[in-house]
C-alpha cells in the first residue's frame, strides 16, 4: 500500500474531501458507510445494490472506451453471459450439487460456483469476439461490437441449443443456506446487498489495480496515440485484445450479480439498448476519469429513481438522459467527475488538477493480466506514462 | 438448427415481400450512408428519422388532409428538417475534435433516446396502422400466390430513388461539389464551397430519405415506438454489407436483407435471424469497405 502514497500524497478522492486524510482512514469510512447503507429500508437497499452493479458494468465498460478508446456497443454481451452463466448452472446443477454436498451449504456452493461459472464463460466467450473486434478502430469497432452482441441476442432468443429458455430468459432462485441452524436467505434484499458488496468493491479495487499499472499506463498510452504507441514498441492489437478480455470479465462479473438481483436472466440483457446504459453512465460521469463510471451509475439510477417519483414524467426518464448525453458530450465532455475536481480546484485554489490519476505509475504489477499482457510493452511504457495522462485539459 | 429439405416452395408473393422489405430498407440505408460518405458521422438517429417519417405521415392523414401522398411529402420534409436542425444545432460542433467519430456516435445515440421519448409523449405507445391508398390498395396473383399492389409500388419508388439520387450525384453542380467536399474537405473549402451549408444540406437529404422510408411504409407495417430500434439495427447492417458511403451498395445490400428476412425463416428455423448479424461480422473483419466497397460512388 505504501508503494503508491508517493510523497505522501493521499489519492486524488481523498483530497477532494479533506486535505490530511489518509487512503487507509478514507477507505474504512467507506467500508462503515457501505455496511450501514444495508440497514436503509429495503427498497433504498435494492437501488443501492442496483447502483453498484450497474457502476461494476460501466466500470468494465470504460477500461476499453476511457482508457483504451475503443466504443463498444456489445458490452450487453458479457453483461448476459455472467446472468445466463449463473442462471443456468442453478437451474441445472443445483439438485447435483445439493446430492454431493448436502442441502443445508449447497445453495452457497451452487451460487459460488454459478459466479465462477459464468465469468469462465464470458472469458470463453470474449477471447476469440475481442481477438476479431480489436482488428477494427473506432466506428468500425463500435458496429462490430454491436453486431457481435446482437448476433448473442438472436441466439438467445431463438435458443438453437436449448439452454436459455428463448424470449423467457432463465428463472434465478438463489435459496436459503442453513448453517448448523443458522438460516440466510441468499436472495434476501441486505444478504445479497453485502454479497454484491463485497465483489463489486473487490472487483472495483482489481480494476484500480489494473489502470494503475504499466498495462493501463499502455492503455492511455495507446488511447492519446495507437501509433505512437507502436512506435515506442508496444503491440498494440494485442494490448487491445488483452483489454478487452478484462473489460469483458469485469462486466461478466457484473452480469453474474445482474441475474440474482432481478431473479432472471433475461435476453434483454444482450440487446444494444443494455449495452447503452454503460454508454450513458460513462459518459455522463467522465470517461477519463477511473471514478466517472461510478459516479455517472449513481446519477443514472438515482436521477431515474428521482423522475419516477412524479408520475408524469417517469415514463419519459428516458428522454432527461438523452438530453444529458448529448449536453455533456457537446459541452461538457469530462462529465461529473470533471466538474467536480473542477469545483475543487475553484474552492481550494489548488492549481495542478492536471496530474490527476495517474496514481503508481510503474510501481505496480500485481493484477494478474497485467504482468503477462505487458511483457512486450513495460519497459518502453513504464516511464513515458505519466505524461500521457489527461484530464489536463479541462 | 433443422434443415427443411432445399427446394421448399418459394412463393412469388415471398420475393415480393421480400424485395418491399428490402426497398423500405433501402431508403433509410442510403441516407444513412451519404451522411456517413460526406460528413464522415455514423447517424444512430436514423432509425428515429425513419420512425418519425411514418409518425408524421399518420398524424397528417388523420388530421390534416385525407391524401396519401401529400402526407407522405409532408412526413418526409418534416424529417429533413428535424435532421438538418439536429446537424446544425449539435453534430457540427463535433467536426473539429479529435475523437470526433465516437463523440458523433454518441451524441446521436442521445438524440436516439430523446426521439423515441418525444414519439411516444405526442403518439402514445400505442401502434398504428394505415391502409395503402386507395389506387393500389388490391390483390395481385400471380403463379399461385397473392400479394398487395402496394408492395410492387413501394419497390418501384426505390429504384425511382436510387436512379434519381444516382443522377443528382454525377450528374448536377450540387452533385459534384458533395463528391468533391467527400473526397476531399479542406481543398473543397479552400475552392470556396461553403462546407458547413453543404453539410446540413446533405444531412437534411439524409434525413429526408429516412423519412421518405418510413413515411411510405407506413401502410405495410406497423408504427410503433420501437420501431426505430428495430429498423437502425437492419440499416447498420445494410450499410455494413454495402459499404458504408456506397449507394449501389445500400441497394444491393437492403435487398439482400430484406430476401433474407422473407425467405430465411423457410429454410432454417432456429437461428434464422442471427444469420443478418453473422453476415455483419464477417463482411466487417473480412471487407470493411464492404461488398460493393469505395466512398462517394
Amino acid at each position: 500500500m505504501s508503494a503508491t502514497d508517493t510523497g505522501g500524497r493521499v489519492s486524488r478522492f481523498g483530497s477532494a474531501v479533506a486535505e490530511g486524510w489518509t487512503r487507509e482512514r478514507f477507505g474504512l469510512l467507506g467500508a462503515v458507510a457501505l455496511v450501514l447503507v444495508a440497514l436503509a429500508p429495503p427498497f433504498q437497499v435494492y437501488l443501492f445494490t442496483d447502483f453498484l452493479v450497474v457502476a461494476l458494468f460501466a466500470l468494465g465498460f470504460n477500461l476499453l472506451y476511457g482508457y483504451t478508446g475503443l466504443l463498444s456497443f456489445g458490452h450487453g454481451l458479457f453483461y448476459a453471459g455472467g446472468a445466463y452463466g449463473i442462471a443456468i448452472v442453478l437451474r441445472d446443477l443445483g439438485p447435483v450439487i445439493a446430492d454431493v454436498v448436502g442441502t443445508g451449504i449447497s445453495p452457497l456452493v451452487t451460487f459460488v460456483l454459478g459466479g465462477v461459472v459464468g465469468l469462465a464463460l464470458v472469458v470463453a466467450v470474449a477471447v476469440p469476439v475481442g481477438w476479431l473486434s480489436v482488428r477494427l478502430e473506432e466506428i468500425y469497432f463500435a458496429l462490430i461490437t454491436l453486431a457481435f452482441g446482437m448476433l448473442g441476442y438472436s441466439l438467445i432468443i431463438q435458443d438453437p441449443a436449448g439452454l436459455t429458455n428463448g424470449t423467457d430468459g432463465v428463472i434465478v432462485l438463489l435459496g436459503t443456506v442453513d448453517l448448523g441452524g443458522v438460516s440466510l436467505r441468499i436472495g434476501g434484499r441486505r444478504i445479497y446487498y453485502l454479497i454484491s458488496a463485497v465483489t463489486v468493491v473487490a472487483a472495483a479495487y482489481g480494476v484500480w489495480r489494473v489502470v494503475n499499472s504499466p498495462f493501463g499506463a499502455v492503455c492511455k498510452a495507446i488511447r492519446e496515440s495507437p501509433d505512437r504507441a507502436a512506435a515506442l514498441g508496444i503491440d498494440v492489437g494485442h494490448h487491445r485484445w488483452m483489454t478487452f478480455i478484462v473489460s469483458a470479465a469485469v462486466v461478466g462479473i457484473a452480469g453474474v450479480l445482474r441475474a440474482g438481483l432481478a431473479s432472471v436472466a433475461s435476453p434483454g440483457l444482450t440487446h444494444w439498448s443494455t449495452s447503452a446504459i454503460a454508454v450513458i453512465a460513462t459518459v455522463i460521469g467522465g470517461a477519463t476519469y477511473f471514478y466517472g463510471p461510478i459516479v455517472g451509475a449513481f446519477i443514472f439510477l438515482y436521477i431515474r429513481w428521482a423522475i419516477s417519483r412524479f408520475p408524469a414524467l417517469e415514463a419519459y426518464w428516458e428522454l432527461f438522459f438523452g438530453a444529458l448525453l448529448i449536453a455533456v458530450v457537446l459541452f461538457f465532455k469530462q462529465g461529473a467527475v470533471g466538474g467536480l475536481l473542477l469545483l475543487r480546484d475553484r474552492v481550494l485554489g489548488d492549481g495542478d488538477a492536471g496530474d490527476a490519476g495517474s496514481g503508481g505509475g510503474g510501481a505496480l504489477d500485481e493484477g494478474g493480466q497485467a504482468t503477462t499482457a505487458t511483457d512486450d510493452g513495460a519497459e518502453s511504457g513504464g516511464d513515458s506514462d505519466a505524461r500521457t495522462d489527461r484530464g489536463d485539459d479541462s | 438448427m433443422s434443415f427443411t429439405p432445399l427446394v421448399p416452395l418459394i412463393g412469388i408473393s415471398d420475393v415480393v415481400i421480400g424485395l418491399s422489405l428490402g426497398s423500405r430498407l433501402f431508403l433509410i440505408a442510403v441516407g444513412l450512408s451519404l451522411i456517413f460518405g460526406v460528413l464522415g458521422v455514423l447517424n444512430f438517429a436514423h432509425g428515429g428519422f425513419y420512425m418519425l417519417g411514418a409518425y408524421v405521415t399518420l398524424a397528417v392523414i388523420s388530421n390534416v388532409v385525407d391524401n396519401f401522398w401529400i402526407a407522405v411529402v409532408v412526413g418526409a420534409l418534416a424529417v429533413g428538417v428535424v435532421g438538418a436542425a439536429i446537424e446544425f444545432s449539435a453534430i457540427r460542433r463535433l467536426y473539429d475534435r479529435v475523437d470526433s467519430d465516437l463523440d458523433q456516435l454518441i451524441v446521436t445515440f442521445g438524440f436516439v433516446l430523446v426521439i423515441h421519448e418525444a414519439v411516444r409523449f405526442i403518439w402514445g405507445s400505442g401502434s398504428y396502422s394505415i391502409d395503402p391508398p386507395d389506387v393500389f390498395n388490391f390483390s395481385v396473383t400471380l403463379g399461385g400466390s397473392t400479394f398487395n399492389a402496394y408492395r410492387l409500388v413501394v419497390i418501384g419508388l426505390a429504384v425511382g430513388v436510387l436512379v434519381a439520387l444516382w443522377l443528382f450525384i454525377t450528374r448536377t453542380y450540387f452533385g459534384s461539389l458533395v463528391r468533391g467536399t467527400s473526397s476531399d474537405r479542406e481543398m473543397a473549402a479552400m475552392l470556396g464551397v461553403d462546407v458547413p451549408r453543404l453539410y446540413t444540406g446533405v444531412f437534411f437529404l439524409g434525413s429526408v430519405l429516412a423519412g421518405l422510408g418510413g413515411a411510405l411504409s407506413a401502410p405495410i407495417q406497423a408504427t410503433s415506438p420501437a420501431l426505430g430500434d428495430q429498423v437502425i439495427i437492419d440499416a447498420f447492417i445494410v450499410v455494413v454489407i454495402g459499404g458504408l458511403g456506397s449507394m449501389g451498395g445500400a441497394f444491393v445490400g437492403a435487398m439482400l436483407i430484406g430476401m433474407m428476412q422473407s425467405l430465411g425463416p423457410q429454410f432454417i428455423s432456429a437461428g434464422s435471424i442471427a444469420i443478418p448479424f453473422l453476415a455483419m461480422v464477417v463482411v466487417l473483419l473480412l471487407r470493411p469497405e464492404g461488398l460493393f466497397g469505395g466512398i462517394g460512388e
